[in-house]
């Protein structure tokens, strides 16, 4: 219901018409009565009109900081539950404390350490990185989506690590697999749910994100389809079309959720076995 | 005398005159303020003023302030907080303020009741439609506004508003180009124009106007057109078009945040509004000289004027008149210009005044909307929807990258 609901009613926006006084949404609710004209313009659009840019690179972005998100969470998630010993806790607290300040306010800090004469731009400098990061820069956003995100990852990475059965890694050193091979073989395909489990986590909130690049870049280079949606539903007269997004969004977030659920569904079958 | 909701929704009006909109419009009107359709908005131009219809009656003369809490709905950082409190402490009351970042967005909560003010700062005609046909404001009654004669001559009967019944002007602004004097030469605009936002030097460092009416219409400007309101496809195109090759020359910010942004140095060019010019003064770092901000007129741009107005169910509207003379008073709209930054729509505030107060700089004195100046800007007006949607149409396609 939590989900059927919020999706039924943004389907009855999508597919219902515009006031022609007010130009705000007059939602349709008797599904019979849909009108799909608008929804097929957005797709079109998506597949090869001008949003066709705005959601490749979404998705670009979305993959470039969960790549990211993995090379650094993991080998953290790793050494808090390997070679933390007893302070564990007390590091899995320090790095999660700063994400108990407001994400906005997380990322106006950077906004001002990444300013021209901010801390961090002038610490760079020391290595001859000169680089204007708030100069709508990609690199900018994608940092900032993993600056933002990377806590829900390493959260359910340790959580899955933790209860990993290690001796079985300590097995297959005994039988002499190398650090890398027991890593590889034996390690990863068994945090492969957490891995998939943190992956969806903040995949998620990141296809929709649209206040990251507002702060941090403000350039059409770099707008996400968050911003396209926040557009269309906050500041134009064609509400229908955010509602059409969120629709278009939601699909291909579902895909992604039913890969998750057959992959941890075939991960009980095998563990099952 | 008062007309019944039924009845006026019915005879809605919509005036065009000069401008131009859909086919279906123009088919129903006429010209003048008495043309009647159905699904129309009452708005006027500055071709064909109109008087809006009225649904109820103003407030009786002669009545007592009330207590308690004035609610406004307000832009951010619209008011001077120093002049809420002067008003508070003369008129015994708190006043508390809502924000709204879009007018849209303002009047959809207008209408579903999640805001209920007593008095709205800083819509624009386009809104004034919209409120009008939701039937959401009161006339004004003027016997508690005598400080209206103040206003400048030309706004006190307005072309969207014929004899000030529902609005009083509050702040003038036109749109150009703002820029750093200490890295580019006034003179240049003067040889080149509006092609100063194409230039690709300024890349990274240029800014354009988070609003899809003001900054398509800017490109149009460029290319020689003098209609900010156009329904013509291939001229909203080819601004599209345009738009389209700056953002690749210049990869341009597009926000409303050129107030921040060029005082610290951040943007060297920003289309924008001339009143944000005056508000960056504030955010210029400390001994920073105010002469690093210059700006641009252009001959042929959009000027406006925002308005106050009161809702038709204000649970203190006595107060919210007795704001708008408080904000309508020469020397209570000059202290509130030092914080907001934007120019007073009131004759007393006059370019002269501005400069005399030694506030504002020698290179910003273009920013200044003279009578002249407001007199020869193109107004914008409510588009239709099918039009709306070619110019929204190209905005994805700038803004989408």
């Amino acid at each position: 219901m939590l989900f059927a609901v919020p999706f039924y009613a943004v389907a009855c926006v999508a597919f219902g018409t515009i006031d022609p006084i007010f130009r705000d949404a007059v939602p349709q609710w008797n599904p019979f009565a849909w009108d799909f004209t608008q929804a097929q313009q957005v797709f079109t659009s998506l597949a090869t009109g001008p949003l066709q840019g705005v959601a490749v690179r979404t998705i670009i972005y979305v993959v470039c900081a969960m790549l990211l998100c993995f090379i650094i969470g993991f080998p953290i998630a790793y050494f808090l539950v390997r070679h933390a010993g007893k302070r564990k806790l007390l590091l899995l607290v320090l790095i999660i404390v700063p994400f108990w300040v407001n994400y906005l306010m997380r990322m106006l800090a950077w906004v001002n350490l990444l300013s021209n004469d901010g801390l961090f731009t002038r610490f760079m400098r020391i290595f001859g990185i000169n680089y204007n990061w708030l100069d709508g820069s990609p690199i900018t956003v994608i940092l900032g989506l993993v600056y933002g995100y990377i806590p829900f990852l390493i959260l359910p990475l340790y959580a899955t690590l933790d209860r990993l059965d290690w001796r079985l890694v300590d097995a297959a050193r005994d039988l002499g697999a190398n650090s890398r091979q027991a890593f590889r073989l034996v390690t990863i395909p068994m945090s492969k749910a957490g891995l998939v489990a943190a992956g969806i986590l903040i995949a998620l909130p990141m296809f929709g994100d649209y206040y990251t690049n507002d702060l941090l870049s403000r350039s059409p280079s770099t707008e996400m389809i968050g911003n396209q949606i926040e557009f269309f539903l906050n500041a134009s007269s064609q509400p229908q079309t955010g509602a059409v997004l969120v629709i278009a969004l939601s699909i291909f977030l579902l895909l992604l959720m039913s890969f998750y659920l057959r992959s941890t569904r075939q991960q009980s079958r095998q563990t099952a076995r | 005398m008062t007309m019944r909701r039924r009845d006026f929704l019915r005879n809605l009006v919509i005036t065009t005159g000069g401008v131009t909109l859909g086919g279906s419009l123009l088919a129903a009107c006429g010209g003048t303020s008495s043309n009647t359709m159905v699904d129309g908005l009452a708005i006027g131009t500055p071709e064909n003023p109109i008087e809006l219809p009225v649904t109820t009656d103003a407030i009786a003369d002669g009545l007592a302030s009330e207590s308690g809490t004035l609610e406004i709905l307000n832009w951010a950082d619209y008011t001077n907080p120093e002049s809420i409190a002067i008003f508070e402490k003369q008129f015994g009351c708190k006043v508390s303020t809502s924000i709204y970042d879009t007018e849209e967005a303002a009047i959809a909560k207008l209408r579903n009741g999640t805001f209920k003010p007593d008095l709205i700062l800083g819509m624009t005609d386009t809104g004034l439609a919209k409120l009008v046909a939701a039937d959401l404001l009161q006339p004004l009654n003027k016997s508690y506004i005598p400080n209206f004669g103040n206003v400048i001559k030309g706004l006190q009967n307005p072309y969207y508003d014929l004899g000030s019944q529902y609005t009083v002007p509050y702040f003038i602004y036109g749109n150009g180009i703002g820029y750093r004097t200490d890295r580019i030469d006034k003179n240049a605009f003067a040889k080149d124009g509006y092609d100063m936002l194409w230039d690709a030097q300024y890349k990274g460092k240029l800014g354009v106007l988070d609003s899809y009416r003001d900054t398509l219409a800017m490109a149009m400007f460029r290319a020689g057109v003098k209609d900010a309101n156009t329904s013509d496809v291939a001229i909203i195109t080819k601004a599209g078009e345009d738009l389209i090759s700056l953002r690749e020359a210049t990869n341009p910010k597009v926000d409303i945040l050129a107030y921040t942004e060029m005082p610290a140095g951040n943007r060297d060019i920003n289309f924008t509004w001339s009143g944000d010019l005056f508000t960056a003064l504030q955010y210029l770092p400390e001994g920073v000289s105010p002469d690093v901000l210059g700006f641009w007129y252009p001959e042929t741009t959009v000027a406006k004027n925002d308005f106050m107005c009161i809702t038709k169910n204000a649970k203190s509207p006595v107060l919210a008149h007795q704001l708008i003379n408080f904000l309508s008073d020469t020397d209570n709209a000059m202290l509130n210009r030092e914080y907001v930054g934007y120019q007073p729509a009131l004759e007393s505030i006059t370019v002269d005044l501005l400069i005399s107060t030694g506030t504002i700089p020698e290179s910003l004195i273009d920013a200044l909307v003279t009578p002249e100046k407001y007199e020869s800007g193109l107004a914008q007006v409510l588009l239709e929807p099918a039009v709306d949607a070619l110019w929204l149409e190209q905005w994805t396609a700038f803004t989408a990258g």
